[in-house]
C-alpha cells in the first residue's frame, strides 16, 4: 500500500490537539462511527477495537439501505461480507482476508482497510447521500434501484410431488389482483400529488420550486401528527386523513426507507397499536409528532454535514497519523502472483501447507475437467444417436441468434427514440408552467413518450410470441385425432 | 376508496335505491355501540365510499341509473329526493322510452351499442368525481332484457376502459317459477358473458330471499319492496366499513369460479345474537369464505369453526381461503350481526337447473328466432352452454 503523499506544511500547521479533532470529525461524519478512542486502540492493534471496526466497515460497504435489519446480522456474517466486498474492490493486503471473523483480533488491519476506502472515494459524502432526508416528492427514472434492491427472500416452496394446477391458477389470480391494486393505488397517489402541487402554487419560499411537496404540505397542515393513540383504537382505518403522510412520496420504484422509518417510529414505541382492544399494551403509547421527528432528523443530518466539512478541513493530520500506523505494521509478504483468485476464508496455515493444498486443488480440478469432457462427449454421442444431434444444435444456435437479434433490435429501437439517457438516482417532482423547465430538468412528457415507445415494442414482441404459442398449441391439438380443443374462456 | 354503482333495469334501480338508503341510514344511526371517534371514522368512510359531497350538505349517491323505460327511474329519483337525507345526481340517469321486451339480445346488441357513448360518459363523470376509484358495483337482474343484456354489455366496456379497476356484479337470480318464459335463456347468456368480463359475481336468489321474508320475518304478503329491503340489508352489512388485516375494503378475486352466494345474515333478534354454524356448510366445499362481524364482543368471537380444512378444497389452505373482517360499530341497530360471503359449491345446483332448463328449450329451438333476429346466433348459445358447463364441472371437482 503506497504511502499517501501528504503536504508537510499542512501537517506543520496542525497543533497538538488537531489529531483528536480530526478523528472526532471523521467519526461524526460516518454513520454510527466509533469513538476516537477506538481509532487510537486500533493503531496499537488492541482487540477490543475490532468488532466496532468490523461493523463500521460493514456499514460502509454494504449495499443494503440502513435499517433495523442490519443490526440483527451476526458479527461473523458481517465480517465475511466485508472481506468479500473488499476483495472484489481489489484490496491489496492479504492479511485482512486471513483475519478471524469473531472480532478477536486485527483492529489495525481493519483501520488500514478503512483508510484505504477513505482514500479511494468520498466515503462520508456517499454515506450522507444514502441517508439524506427527502423533503420533496421524488421519483427514480432509471431501473437501477429496482434491480439493485434486495427484497426479502421468497419463502422456500417445497415441491412435494405434483402441484395442483388449480393452485397455480389461484396464485396467478391473486397475483393479478395485487397487481391491479398496486396500479390503481399508484394512480391514486399520482392524482393526489398533482392536486397538492396544483393547490399549493405560490406557497413555497424557493421560487424555483414554486409549490409545496407532500411532506411540506403535511407538516404545515398538521404538525402535531393528529391522532394520539389511546388504548384500543385500532389504527387501520381507510380514512382520507392518513393519505398525506402515510404513503411513500415516491411514485416511482422502491419506497424511500426514510419514510418507512418515519412511519415506523411510532410502531417501535411500546404497545402494539395494530392490535385493537389491548388496554395493557397500548397504554403508554404517545405518538411522536411527525414534525418533531422530521426536525430531529434534519438536525441530525446538519450535524453530519458539519462533521464532514470539519473532516475535510482536518484531513491531512489524519493521513499523517495513518502513515505512522502503516509504519508500525510488519512488512507485507510479497503478493503471491500465483494466486489470482483466493477465497477470503482460507484457514490460517503455514506457507508450505498452503502450497500443498494448492497443488491438490489443481490436480482435482484437472481430474474434474477430464471427467466433464468425457461426459460431454458421451452425451453428445447419445444425442446424435437420437437423430436430433446436429439438427438440435443447429436449431439451438438458430434460436440463440434470433433472440439476440430481437434483443438488439429492441435496444436499438429504444436508443433511437430516447435522447440522452436520464441520470441515475431520484429526481424531485416539480410542477411548472409550459416551457418554464430549465436545461438540466427532465421533462415528464419526454420521459412518458420514451416509456410508451418501449412499452409498444415490448407489447409487439409479446403478441408475436403469444401468436407463436397459439399456433404451436393448435398444431399439437390437431395432431391428435378425435380431440376437441376448448380453450379456456376470457383472458 | 370510492365505489361507483351502476343500476340497470327495473330490478337494478329499485334495489340500488334500497341499498343506498340502508347504507346512509345505518351510517346516521345513533346506536352504534362504539365511541364517538369510531363512529365518526365509520361515517366518514361510508360517505366517501358511496356518496359525494354537495354544497348544501346533502350527499349525492355515486351512482349511474340506466333503464330503457322511464317509469322506474323517475320513481327511484323521486323517492330518494323525498327522503331529504340524500339524493341522486341530477344528470346521473339515462333512460329511453322503449323497453327491451325481456330480450337479452335486444339489450346487448341493440340498446348497448346504440347508447354506449352516453352511458359510458355518465360513468366517466362519476369516476372523475372520485379521488380514488376502488371499483364498480353493477346491480342487475338476469331474467329480464335491460338489466341482463345492457348489464353484460356495460361490464364488457368497463373491462376495456377501466381494466385496472375491479368490477363486482350483483346478480338477482330469478324465481324458479318465474314469469318470464325466456328467463333461462337470458340467464345463461348473461352469466357466460359476465364470467369473462367481471371480477366477482355476487348472487342473490329470489327464492332464498323470499324464504327469509316468509319464515324469518313472518311477512304475510311479501312484496318486492320487502325482498329488496332484505337484500339491501345484506349488502349493506357487507359493504359498510370494516377492519381487515389489510386495512382497507377490497374485493376478493378468485380466478376459477366467481359465482358467489350470500347467505342470510346469521343475526338473531336485536337483543340476543349468538352465532350458530349451519352444518350444511360441511357438504359444500368452498374456495373462499369471508366472515364479517359487527357489533358487540366482536373481538372475542370464535371463528375457529371456519378454519376447518374439511370446508375447503384440497389444494388450498384454510389460512389462504378464509378471512374475517370485524368492526365494533353495530350495523343497523343490530347489537351483533354476522355475514358470510362464500364462494362455494352452493350455487352448483341452481346453476345446473337453469342450464338444464335452458338446454331443453334450446333443443326444441323455442323462441330462438327472437334472439337471432337481433344478432345472437345459435353459436353464441352454444358457447354460453359450454362455458357454464365448464364452470359447473370445475366447481363439482373442487
Amino acid at each position: 500500500m503506497r504511502r499517501r503523499r501528504v503536504n508537510p506544511a499542512a501537517g506543520a500547521r496542525a497543533g497538538a490537539g488537531a489529531l483528536p479533532e480530526a478523528i472526532a470529525a471523521l467519526s461524526r461524519s460516518l454513520p454510527s462511527g466509533p469513538s476516537p478512542e477506538i481509532f487510537r486502540r486500533a493503531k496499537f492493534d488492541r482487540p477490543e477495537a475490532t468488532s466496532a471496526l468490523w461493523q463500521l466497515l460493514f456499514r460502509v460497504l454494504s449495499p443494503l439501505p440502513a435499517g433495523n435489519a442490519l443490526a440483527s446480522i451476526a458479527l461473523e456474517v458481517q465480517a465475511r461480507l466485508v472481506k468479500s466486498a473488499l476483495c472484489s474492490q481489489g484490496y491489496p493486503r492479504l492479511a485482512l482476508a486471513q483475519l478471524p471473523e469473531d472480532g478477536s483480533q486485527g483492529s489495525r488491519e481493519l483501520l488500514l482497510a478503512l483508510s484505504w476506502l477513505l482514500a479511494r472515494g468520498p466515503v462520508p459524502e456517499q454515506m450522507l447521500a444514502q441517508t439524506r432526508v427527502p423533503l420533496g416528492d421524488e421519483m427514480t427514472v432509471c431501473q437501477c434501484e429496482a434491480l439493485a434492491s434486495l427484497g426479502p427472500p421468497a419463502p422456500h416452496m417445497e415441491a412435494e410431488g405434483p402441484v395442483d394446477v388449480r393452485h397455480v391458477q389461484w396464485l396467478m389470480g391473486k397475483l393479478r389482483f395485487r397487481w391491479r391494486q398496486l396500479v390503481s393505488s399508484q394512480q391514486e397517489q399520482c392524482a393526489l400529488l398533482s392536486k397538492i402541487h396544483l393547490y399549493t402554487r405560490g406557497c413555497h419560499s424557493d421560487q424555483n420550486l414554486g409549490h409545496l411537496s407532500v411532506t411540506e404540505a403535511e407538516m404545515l397542515r398538521d404538525p402535531e401528527g393528529g391522532q394520539k393513540v389511546s388504548g384500543g383504537a385500532a389504527h387501520n382505518l381507510d380514512l382520507a386523513y392518513p393519505k398525506g403522510l402515510y404513503f411513500s412520496c415516491t411514485p416511482g420504484m422502491g419506497p424511500r426507507t426514510f419514510w418507512n422509518d418515519l412511519w415506523l417510529v411510532p410502531r417501535l414505541l411500546p404497545g402494539d397499536w395494530a392490535a385493537p382492544l389491548d388496554p395493557g399494551g397500548a397504554s403508554a403509547c404517545s405518538l411522536l409528532s411527525p414534525l418533531r421527528v422530521l426536525l430531529r432528523t434534519l438536525e441530525h443530518e446538519s450535524r453530519r454535514l458539519e462533521a464532514v466539512l470539519a473532516w475535510r478541513r482536518s484531513e491531512p493530520v489524519f493521513w499523517q497519523w495513518m502513515d505512522t500506523v502503516l509504519g508500525t505494521c510488519a512488512p507485507e509478504a510479497p503478493a503471491a502472483a500465483s494466486q489470482p483468485t483466493f477465497l477470503p476464508w482460507v484457514p490460517e496455515c503455514g506457507d508450505g501447507e498452503l502450497e500443498l493444498v494448492v497443488r491438490e486443488l489443481q490436480t482435482l480440478e484437472e481430474e474434474l475437467q477430464e471427467a466433464v469432457e468425457r461426459r460431454r462427449v458421451a452425451w453428445e454421442a447419445k444425442a446424435r444417436g437420437c437423430g436430433r444431434g446436429p439438427e438440435w444444435s443447429a436449431a439451438r444456435q438458430a434460436f440463440r441468434e434470433t433472440v439476440e437479434k430481437e434483443l438488439g433490435a429492441l435496444q436499438q429501437c429504444w436508443e433511437q427514440d430516447s435522447g440522452p439517457a436520464p441520470a441515475h438516482g431520484p429526481h424531485r417532482l416539480v410542477r411548472r408552467e409550459d416551457g418554464a423547465a430549465g436545461d438540466q430538468d427532465l421533462r415528464a412528457a419526454e420521459l412518458i413518450r420514451t416509456l410508451r415507445s418501449q412499452e409498444a415494442c415490448l407489447e409487439a414482441v409479446l403478441r408475436q410470441l403469444q401468436g407463436q404459442c397459439r399456433q404451436e398449441l393448435a398444431r399439437l391439438a390437431g395432431a391428435l385425432p378425435g380431440l376437441i380443443w376448448i380453450p379456456p374462456p376470457g383472458r | 376508496m370510492s365505489i361507483v354503482t351502476v343500476q340497470l333495469g327495473q330490478c337494478g334501480n329499485q334495489i340500488g335505491f334500497e341499498v343506498f338508503d340502508a347504507l346512509l341510514s345505518d351510517s346516521h344511526s345513533s346506536q352504534g355501540l362504539c365511541c364517538k371517534r369510531e363512529n365518526e371514522a365509520y361515517q366518514a368512510s361510508c360517505k366517501e365510499r358511496f356518496f359525494s359531497e354537495e354544497e348544501n350538505g346533502v350527499p349525492i349517491a355515486r351512482a349511474v341509473l340506466v333503464d330503457m323505460e322511464p317509469k322506474v327511474i323517475n320513481q327511484t329519483l323521486s323517492k330518494a329526493a323525498q327522503s331529504g337525507r340524500w339524493k341522486y345526481g341530477q344528470h346521473a340517469c339515462f333512460c329511453q322510452k322503449q323497453g327491451s321486451g325481456n330480450n337479452w339480445a335486444y339489450g346487448y346488441s341493440v340498446h348497448g351499442p346504440r347508447h354506449e357513448e352516453s352511458i359510458m360518459n355518465l360513468i366517466r363523470k362519476e369516476v372523475e368525481k372520485c379521488d380514488s376509484l376502488s371499483g364498480f358495483f353493477i346491480i342487475m337482474s338476469m331474467a329480464g332484457g335491460t338489466g341482463s343484456g345492457i348489464g353484460a354489455f356495460v361490464t364488457q366496456n368497463l373491462q376495456d376502459q377501466y381494466s385496472n379497476s375491479l368490477k363486482m356484479n350483483q346478480i338477482i337470480w330469478p324465481y324458479g317459477t318465474g314469469e318470464v318464459i325466456v328467463q333461462n335463456y337470458n340467464s345463461i347468456l348473461t352469466l357466460s358473458h359476465l364470467y369473462r368480463s367481471s371480477d366477482a359475481l355476487l348472487v342473490h336468489e329470489n327464492d332464498a330471499v323470499h324464504k327469509i321474508c316468509a319464515k324469518l320475518m313472518n311477512i304475510k304478503q311479501i312484496s318486492f319492496s320487502d325482498i329488496n329491503q332484505v337484500l339491501a340489508h345484506q349488502l349493506g352489512s357487507v359493504f359498510q366499513p370494516t377492519y381487515s388485516a389489510e386495512s382497507s375494503f377490497h374485493y376478493r378475486r378468485n380466478p376459477l369460479g366467481i359465482d358467489w352466494h350470500v347467505r342470510p345474515p346469521l343475526s338473531g333478534p336485536p337483543s340476543l345474537g349468538k352465532m350458530s354454524l349451519n352444518k350444511d356448510l360441511h357438504f359444500n366445499t368452498s374456495i373462499a369464505n369471508l366472515v364479517i362481524l359487527r357489533g358487540k364482543d366482536v373481538q372475542s368471537a370464535d371463528v375457529e369453526g371456519f378454519k376447518d380444512p374439511a370446508l375447503y378444497t384440497s389444494w388450498l389452505e384454510p389460512v389462504n381461503a378464509f378471512n374475517v373482517w370485524k368492526t365494533q360499530r353495530a350495523f343497523s341497530k343490530y347489537e351483533k350481526s354476522a355475514v358470510l360471503v362464500s364462494n362455494s359449491q352452493f350455487l352448483v345446483k341452481p346453476l345446473d337447473m337453469i342450464v338444464g332448463k335452458a338446454w331443453n328449450m334450446f333443443a326444441s329451438k323455442a323462441y330462438i328466432h327472437q334472439y337471432t333476429k337481433f344478432g345472437i346466433e345459435e353459436e353464441d348459445f352454444l358457447d354460453s352452454f359450454t362455458s357454464l358447463e365448464q364452470v359447473v364441472a370445475s366447481y363439482c371437482n373442487l
